[in-house]
């Protein structure tokens, strides 16, 4: 008589192990990220958030502090600040959630809240370097750029170092974290 | 008289039809009506005045651009000049937009992305628009707020965007009225 191996594999194991091999590339994903988003020779690798003239948002690239001024230097983008221009320099931390739009529709298809648990291991601290500058006209405009952790209060200090005006000076800026609901 | 019955479906969705058409049709040319008057007009951003401390700078300079960009989107003006631009110091017919912050609480994404309801970022601002010579055209309480998906300076980004649906749905005077009301 012929037996029949029927699966004996219930729903429940397989969503699991789909929420396994989620939470595994998703640690894959931030150690390559860690070590790509680490400062090479020449600059520090960067997102530019808003601001700059001539390079979309979100962009990324990298940023270098040249004695002219600060240079972001993208695939098919370049954009440039003059340290003349440069009216206030400013760093902050935040936290955001790694993985962008891909991720967050992946965690909402996870079952049982499976992907609320994969935002707490997802979550990335960063460094944002604002810029208020003037352009010819007098015309303000900010940039933001966002970097891994630690990265931005050097650049502040090579900006400052080359003649760039900062109302906060390097060492007394109060770090900004996103410690969450924090009313001001 | 059948036939006529018969036809009367046909003959009201032939009326129907283009009725329907030149409801969408005026529907459309009413608001760039307003558009068009007050296109008359161009405006100069301020950024947010706030009290040291109390809103970060890349918030501050992330409304700013933002607001840039929404006004420029809205076609409504026809200039939009930042703050302090000396192309604008020559134009005529010139708003100046101020805000003043009310409120600002920091959220935290992670939070949202786990709780759904806590972590919430909100920016509230008091919008001031006025002429030259101080006369508030719009003033009004506008709030930013990133309740669910997205980093916080998101908050921004819809504070912007309401800021610029106020003063698109405020039937703006024209410069020549607003001016014979000032003296």
């Amino acid at each position: 008589m012929p037996t029949v191996l029927e699966n004996t594999r219930s729903p429940i194991s397989s969503s699991l192990a789909a929420a396994l091999l989620l939470l595994i590339s998703l640690f894959c994903a931030r150690l390559y990220a860690q070590t790509a988003d680490t400062t090479n020779a020449s600059g520090v690798r960067a997102m530019h958030v808003l601001g700059l003239e001539g390079v979309k948002r979100n962009h990324h690239g990298t940023l270098t502090v040249q004695p002219s001024g600060l240079n972001f230097d993208a695939k098919g983008a370049r954009g440039a600040i003059a340290i003349a221009s440069i009216q206030d320099v400013f760093t902050s931390q935040d936290s955001h959630q790694t993985g962008g739009k891909v991720l967050t529709v992946a965690k909402m298809g996870v079952p049982y809240g499976g992907g609320r648990v994969l935002s707490l291991f997802s979550k990335e601290k960063v460094d944002s370097l604002t810029l208020e500058y003037r352009d010819a006209n007098g015309a303000l405009h900010g940039a933001i750029f966002s970097m891994p952790l630690g990265q931005a209060a050097a650049l502040k200090k090579q900006l400052v170092d080359l003649g760039a005006h900062a109302s906060i000076p390097v060492e007394s800026q109060p770090e900004k974290k996103d410690d969450g609901g924090t009313k001001q | 008289m059948k036939q006529n019955r018969s036809l009367l479906p046909v003959t009201l969705a032939g009326i129907t039809g283009p009725a329907l058409l030149l409801c969408i049709v005026c529907l459309g040319i009413i608001p760039r009506g307003f558009a068009a008057e007050n296109a008359a007009w161009s405006i100069q951003v301020e950024p947010v005045t706030a009290e040291e401390g109390q809103l970060p700078p890349d918030f501050s300079m992330a409304i700013y651009e933002d607001l840039l960009t929404q006004l420029a989107k809205t076609g409504q003006f026809q200039q939009v000049y930042r703050s302090g631009d000396h192309q604008a110091d020559s134009v005529p017919n010139l708003l100046i937009l101020h805000m003043t912050l009310l409120n600002f609480e920091r959220g935290n994404q992670t939070e949202r992305a786990v709780t759904t309801v806590k972590g919430a970022t909100k920016v509230q601002v008091h919008l001031k628009v006025s002429t030259r010579d101080g006369k508030p055209l719009v003033e009004k309480d506008v709030q930013g707020t990133v309740r669910l998906f997205g980093e916080n300076l998101k908050a921004t980004y819809a504070l912007a965007k309401h800021i610029a649906e106020t003063i698109r749905d405020t039937s703006l005077p024209g410069p020549t009225v607003a001016k014979a009301a000032g003296q």
